[in-house]
């Protein structure tokens, strides 16, 4: 079996090294992938879509149906995951830990004992015993509101700079994993329930299918955002503008709460009650 | 809204799936309702599209209003049409046959269930229509992720053949990127009309054979053509009932679908018949495929195994007649996908049908099957004629081309395994025919026969099964008028 993966790979390496001399030279202005396409892009992008970013114009309206079914393939990453790893049976009631804030002393109370929830004196903390760490979660908090600031400014700036959905919504989701583990996954669970994550994912792609279906009822073709110029009230080229900036920011939620949800079914093995 | 079939067939199963996602959490009684009105609307679409094509011709739609090639179109013609219109009505017909199974099934599971569902078909019918090679690709991920996800939530070792299954379907899609990239390189466009136009002119280029080569070999590994077919066995044998009846009818139709596609309009039928001499090549590797999965079918003591390694040798008979490059047995080819989807529902159903309601496929619990269920043994008994090739279904008519394509073009090695292939499936279907109606049924009473219980599925399920056999009858007696009217248009002049 080694042998014939080697000779696969041999063979394929083969095949590669035979087609590289017909490849156009490296940065050659005249191949075709520069002569054919793409000079419409450099050349209409600013006057068609008012997006100076022609990388932004190309992915969210020349090319936005793509980036549509990209979204939907991180949401459906998302729901494999759920589907798969989800553990819905009945919750076993282990032992649990819990902290005495005031005194820092820490409990095991074993099952069937009576659980101090909703105490304002215990806090409860995961089995696999973590020490209180002061710094770790004051940095946390003191670095979280710049990440999402930031996160918030590159999902903005797309039509300007690298930036857009994607990279915004990934720094956003960081932002909160990174809450999750600077603190526990309990408090980023009591801001942002599994179901709400799923369903704010949802609702992220909603927006990008919704503004494809919206220009269609229009009366323009699927995604096409010249359509909504009336309903903005701005002319067509505008439109096009604003249509990118809607769905770059249902790509950013659903980037977003896919990725934290993701977090959540790998680091508690489906069952979203204590992991990193 | 008529103009815009081409996006709604694609945008509402998406839609639905995203509804249903958000409906998991308040309301997951409305999730079944979604999900076969979007299908059953998406499979209309699909009907309305090909009744357009037939009447006015080939047509496309361009998305965001972008022409091609700076836009993305979706191209309906005379192939995708026809294929569209079978699959969408496959995709359906199981919703409405498996929901009661996937009920019990998976539970709480069951919302996620129907939104994978429909993500996955809705990038079959995504691949189906576009005329776009990377938008292909793109529509390519989301059936292949909502696919191994609902695989791997299957029987015991569901997760290690879907594992198995996300390895061999990575490098496949991966090695299909890569050939459109390298595609890419030398015409700059991904439009498939575009780089059809483009291609003849460099198709001396070393690039373009490699990128052939490359796109051909990813397409062969998630068709499960042999000898890249190891991850299909176990995926679909592992697979829960109501998720093997959707992918097995879809799944490597589609990808043959794909083949032919590029083979003909990407590039040309002289560049994939000519050029290489490969052709001749792959014709005998289909024969190999076909012999294998033939003989390999009949070793199996599992119903389900047994048919896996069945749609092993019908992936067989479809490449060797695309392969063949002739008129005849590129029509018996493309006939046979339509065909084919539509038998392997069939057959795949029932077979869920057994498993869900006698708990267990093996041989041994066949016994007195036909008196337990003879409904679902009905419709097997068509699907089984359907698969030997047996008049009026349509299976018959779809291996009469192929082989009258075998035989015009000389090639004994597979008109040989064609006719062997029928002679084993006849073997396959007549001893579980057998084994179903004559064999003594073993009660582990002390050999006192006990009173069968009856164990007909309900009529939700059977209903939608018995269309599905009507359909096998249909599809055949229609034969006539599918291929003078579809395939004839779709198979380029240049084919002899």
């Amino acid at each position: 079996m080694r042998r014939l993966g080697l000779i696969t790979a041999v063979l394929f390496g083969g095949l590669l090294a035979y087609a590289t001399p017909d490849f156009p030279d490296w940065g050659d202005p005249r191949s075709p992938a520069s002569t054919h396409v793409s000079p419409y892009y450099i050349q209409n992008s600013l006057a068609d879509t008012a997006v100076p970013n022609i990388v932004t114009a190309v992915l969210a309206d020349y090319r936005g149906y793509d980036t549509m079914f990209e979204t939907t393939v991180i949401f459906a990453a998302g729901l494999a995951c759920l589907f798969l790893l989800r553990n819905f049976g009945p919750r076993a009631v282990e032992s649990r830990l819990y902290r005495h804030r005031p005194t820092g002393i820490t409990l095991r109370i074993e099952q069937g004992g009576d659980l101090p929830e909703n105490s304002a004196e215990f806090e409860r903390i995961d089995s696999q015993w973590v020490p209180y760490d002061l710094i770790i979660r004051c940095a946390g908090r003191l670095v979280l509101p710049f990440i999402q600031l930031f996160a918030l400014y590159v999902v903005a700036h797309g039509h300007h700079s690298p930036g857009g959905g994607f990279q915004g919504g990934v720094i956003f989701g960081a932002a909160l994993i990174f809450y999750a583990l600077s603190h526990d996954l309990r408090s980023t669970l009591g801001h942002l329930p599994e179901a709400r994550s799923l369903i704010v994912a949802a609702v992220g792609v909603l927006i990008y299918v919704g503004t494809g279906v919206l220009c269609l009822l229009l009366g323009g073709a699927f995604l096409d955002y010249a359509a909504l110029a009336g309903l903005l009230g701005v002319d067509p080229v505008m439109a096009r503008s604003h249509g990118i900036l809607m769905v770059e920011i249902g790509v950013a939620l659903a980037v977003t709460t896919v990725m934290v949800s993701l977090y959540y079914y790998l680091a508690t093995a489906g069952r979203l009650d204590e992991g990193l | 809204m008529s103009v815009h079939y081409p996006a709604l067939v694609v945008v509402m199963p998406v839609v639905a799936a995203l509804i249903i996602a958000i409906l998991a959490w308040v309301h997951p009684s409305r999730a079944l309702p979604v999900a076969v009105a979007a299908l059953a609307a998406a499979a209309g679409a699909a009907a309305m599209m090909l009744v357009r094509v037939l009447a006015h011709g080939p047509f496309a739609y361009h998305l965001g209003g972008w022409p091609p090639p700076v836009g993305i179109a979706y191209e309906i013609d005379h192939l995708n049409a026809l294929v569209l219109a079978v699959m969408a009505a496959v995709a359906l017909i199981n919703l409405l046959a498996v929901w009661p199974q996937a009920e019990q099934r998976f539970a709480e599971r069951t919302v996620f269930f129907y939104a994978l569902y429909l993500l996955f078909c809705a990038g079959t019918f995504g691949i189906l229509v576009t005329g776009d090679a990377f938008n292909l690709f793109v529509l390519l991920e989301i059936t292949s992720i909502s696919g191994y996800a609902l695989i791997g939530l299957g029987r015991r070792d569901a997760a290690l053949a879907s594992l198995n299954y996300v390895f061999m379907g990575t490098i496949g899609a991966s090695l299909y990127l890569l050939g459109i990239g390298y595609l890419y390189l030398v015409t700059g466009s991904l439009n498939m009309a575009d780089m059809a136009a483009i291609l003849p002119r460099i198709q001396d280029s070393r690039v373009v054979t490699a990128a052939f080569i490359i796109c051909m070999t990813g397409l062969f590994m998630k068709m499960a053509l042999f000898p890249l077919h190891g991850w299909l066995p176990n995926a679909y044998s592992q697979a829960a009932g109501p998720v093997c009846s959707l992918i097995a009818p879809l799944t490597t139709k589609t990808m043959i679908y794909v083949m032919v596609r590029i083979g003909l309009y990407v590039f040309s039928p002289q560049f994939t018949f000519g050029r290489l001499d490969l052709a001749r090549a792959m014709v005998w590797l289909a024969v190999m495929a076909i012999v294998f999965g033939s003989l390999t079918a009949l070793a199996q003591t599992n119903l389900r195994r047994m048919l896996c390694y069945v749609v092993v040798a019908e992936v067989g008979y479809m490449v060797g007649g695309f392969w063949l490059g002739t008129r005849t047995a590129m029509t018996g080819a493309i006939l046979h996908i339509v065909n084919d989807a539509a038998m392997t529902l069939c057959v795949f159903l029932v077979v869920g049908t057994i498993g869900h309601q006698l708990k267990s496929d093996t041989f041994d619990t066949l016994r007195g099957a036909f008196r337990r269920m003879p409904w679902t043994m009905a419709v097997m008994v068509v699907a089984g004629l359907s698969l030997i090739g047996v008049p009026p279904t349509c299976g018959f008519f779809s291996k009469w081309y192929l082989l009258g394509g075998a035989l015009a073009a000389g090639h004994w090695g597979l008109a040989g395994a064609l006719v062997f292939s029928s002679l084993v499936n006849t073997l396959l279907f007549f001893r579980i025919f057998e084994i179903a109606y004559f064999e003594p049924v073993n009660t582990g009473n002390y050999g006192h026969a006990a009173p069968l219980r009856y164990a007909e599925a309900p009529p939700a399920m059977l209903a939608p099964m018995i269309a599905a056999a009507m359909g096998l009858i249909v599809l055949g007696l229609l034969t006539g008028e599918i291929v003078t009217r579809l395939i004839a248009p779709a198979i380029p002049a240049a084919i002899p």
